[in-house]
């Protein structure tokens, strides 16, 4: 087997063996196991609307890993991604409640641009502090994002919250139904299109430029790649700046699409998700769209489990942590460490 | 004023004692992103078992149990089975949080929070003002904080298993040829953290309240973990970092009363998150002298087992 096989190979018996524990967990604690599968099938495909809000979840998680990808292959672990996707989210949300009376098209560019521009300041930092001095990003990408967690709060509680608003839940106004790229499904052509051209575009960058061959370069040994002349520095900067730019824009299209409006706290897990899908996709792109589209299943079949089951949706949460703490073991290193033992005591 | 202090103290113990256990994991060289999962599922037993049972110490022996079951779990995973420390830790932070949420729905059949009897002892109570109020109404883990950092220290510092910690963490291979098991002194480490979460987990739910809410921990086992670093992972270090965040924190529950139009609360709870950029920053700055240092650090990601 070739070694990207063997890859592929021995994460999806991780990934089943997570889904089998997480199964025990279930049946121990009295769920039918059958039950919550078909209750899971029904909602990722079958029911109706289901295979849409399948999609609907894939796309934010999809925009992030591949942002996530970016950053891995360049050997930064950006793990900020729920901020950068919260920020992303605000500054669309402000140019769209700004200039409500703006043309449609100009106000989701600039709405868009903006947000891809808050996600790139908000995983820039961080960059910018990894390759100037050396600090460790997968704190300070942590840290950005509870602080833009904060920000999203601070806001949709202060500034931008809905005066009329009621519930127990700080929220935001929602934008002109003009905006919109999606009904409430959160899926449109437009939008599957633009993912599918940005999907298209990252793998074109990563695959097929100077960039993206000179960022795996760096990402596998910086000090060969400086000796080699490349701009390290440069290159953990764009690389950064991809990844939030990518955040930034799955927090627009989630506003220009299935929100509409800022609550506090949405989609929480997603973040964290996405790293678990660029991991799980063998941070390739390709692998990451199949990655996204079956965690984006879960997601919608969770939200729809509590009409067929009883099941606890955070159910999904330990599912994820399952697959995040197993996913990343090395069968080679175990296979070699065997070996090296049962030859020092064949020795 | 007094008000402030005492919330200050409740605050912090949990935070401190958590810090001890990442103060143990630093040492050791592992980078521990799991302390927030291992605080909540102790948080979550010892109000499970102790409300099931009566006993708040069946409940808090059961937290214990549970952090060492995981936390040895957590070292078979990135020990002998070679998985990303960083990754793993944070999985372990989900399986703990998304585990508890469930179990508190397939277990308790509630949602939210879990309202319990049980309740660690207070030493001190009745004071209601002056500064007999900064001491009242702790509970007893409020008061073993101190000594369990203090012997934190000593173990550290003049212990054998301490000075082998350091050598594992700071040159694993040269621990090794003087026939020490770097994995094995990481096992006891990350089992020794995971006694103290529990602790920290236990002083959360029934020391300073009554009750386990999804979610509770709120971030404090990464606050925690951010301690660690801005006390430069020394015990007395972090101690002090805990205190201080423990303080923003109790500055962020007034200004919910009194304060809030003047600082927004938002801000408040920011302070460790954006002091913590400032020490990771800090600390690299200063790391950075030489390239070996460097390379060591590198190291706490995927340490050589």
């Amino acid at each position: 087997m070739t070694s990207g096989l063997r890859r592929a190979a021995s994460t999806v018996v991780l990934v089943v063996v997570s889904f089998l524990i997480t199964a025990l967990i279930l049946r121990v604690s009295g769920y039918s196991v059958g039950d919550v599968l078909s209750g899971i099938i029904q909602g990722a495909i079958t029911a109706t609307g289901a295979s849409t809000s399948s999609i609907r979840w894939a796309i934010p998680l999809l925009l992030i890993a591949l942002g996530v990808v970016i950053g891995f292959r360049a050997g930064f672990f950006n793990i900020g991604g729920q901020g950068q996707f919260y920020m992303g989210a605000c500054s669309a949300l402000a140019i769209s409640l700004g200039w409500r009376e703006g043309p449609a098209g100009l106000v989701i560019l600039c709405g868009t641009l903006a947000a891809m521009l808050a996600g790139v300041l908000w995983s820039l930092f961080p960059g910018w502090l990894r390759v100037r001095f050396g600090t460790d990003e997968v704190l300070t990408t942590l840290m950005m994002s509870f602080i833009g967690a904060l920000v999203l709060q601070y806001l949709t509680a202060g500034p931008m919250r809905n005066p009329q608003g009621t519930g127990q839940t700080a929220a935001s106004e929602r934008i002109p139904e003009a905006f919109r790229l999606t009904g409430g499904s959160g899926v449109s052509l437009t939008v599957l299109l633009l993912v599918a051209g940005v999907t298209v575009l990252v793998w074109l960058v990563l695959e097929r430029t100077r960039f993206g061959l000179t960022m795996t370069l760096v990402g596998r040994n910086a000090t060969m790649a400086r000796w080699q002349g490349i701009n390290v520095r440069r290159v953990g900067l764009g690389a950064f700046a991809l990844s939030g730019a990518l955040a930034g824009l799955a927090g627009a299209v989630e506003l220009y699409g299935p929100a509409a409006r800022l609550v506090t706290g949405f989609s929480p897990e997603v973040g964290f998700t996405a790293v678990v899908v660029a991991l799980v996709g063998l941070l390739n792109v390709w692998g990451t769209v199949v990655a996204a589209i079956f965690f984006g299943g879960l997601q919608a079949a969770i939200l729809f489990l509590p009409i067929v089951t009883d099941l606890p949706p955070p159910a999904l949460v330990l599912l994820h942590g399952m697959v995040a703490f197993l996913v990343t073991i090395k069968f080679r290193a175990v296979r070699r460490r065997r070996a090296a033992q049962a030859e020092a005591q064949a020795g | 004023m007094e008000q402030i202090l005492a919330t200050t103290l409740r605050s912090a113990a949990p935070l401190v004692l958590v810090a001890m256990a990442g103060v143990f994991a630093f040492r050791a060289g592992i980078f521990h992103l799991g302390l927030e999962g291992l605080m909540i599922a102790g948080a979550f037993a010892t109000v499970a078992v102790g409300d099931t049972t009566g006993s708040v110490e069946l409940g808090v022996l059961a937290a214990i149990g549970v952090c060492l079951l995981l936390s040895a779990l957590y070292w078979w995973v990135i020990g002998p089975l070679g998985a990303n420390v960083i990754i793993a830790g944070l999985g372990l932070t989900s399986i703990g949080l998304g585990g508890t949420a469930y179990a508190l729905g397939a277990i308790f059949d509630v949602r939210g929070s879990l309202f319990t009897d049980v309740v660690l002892p207070r030493p001190v109570t009745g004071s209601t003002s002056g500064a007999g109020v900064i001491i009242s109404e702790h509970s007893i883990f409020v008061w073993i904080t101190p000594v369990i950092v203090l012997a934190a220290w000593v173990v550290l510092r003049r212990s054998r298993f301490g000075l082998r910690l350091a050598a594992v963490g700071e040159y694993p291979f040269a621990a090794r040829s003087a026939g020490v098991n770097p994995s094995m002194v990481r096992l006891q480490a990350l089992l020794i953290g995971g006694a103290l979460c529990a602790l920290g987990g236990a002083e959360l739910s029934v020391g300073a309240l009554r009750n386990f809410t999804e979610n509770m921990t709120n971030g404090r086992g990464f606050i925690a973990f951010v301690a660690v670093i801005f006390g430069a992972w020394h015990p007395i270090g972090a101690a002090f970092a805990g205190l201080f965040f423990g303080f923003a924190d109790a500055i962020g529950i007034q200004s919910q009363i009194n304060i809030t139009e003047r600082v927004p609360r938002e801000f408040v709870l920011m302070i460790p998150f954006v002091l913590t950029i400032f020490a990771v920053w800090l600390g690299g700055l200063w790391r950075r002298r030489s390239l070996e240092a460097e390379a060591g650090y590198a190291e706490l990601r995927e340490p050589d087992f």
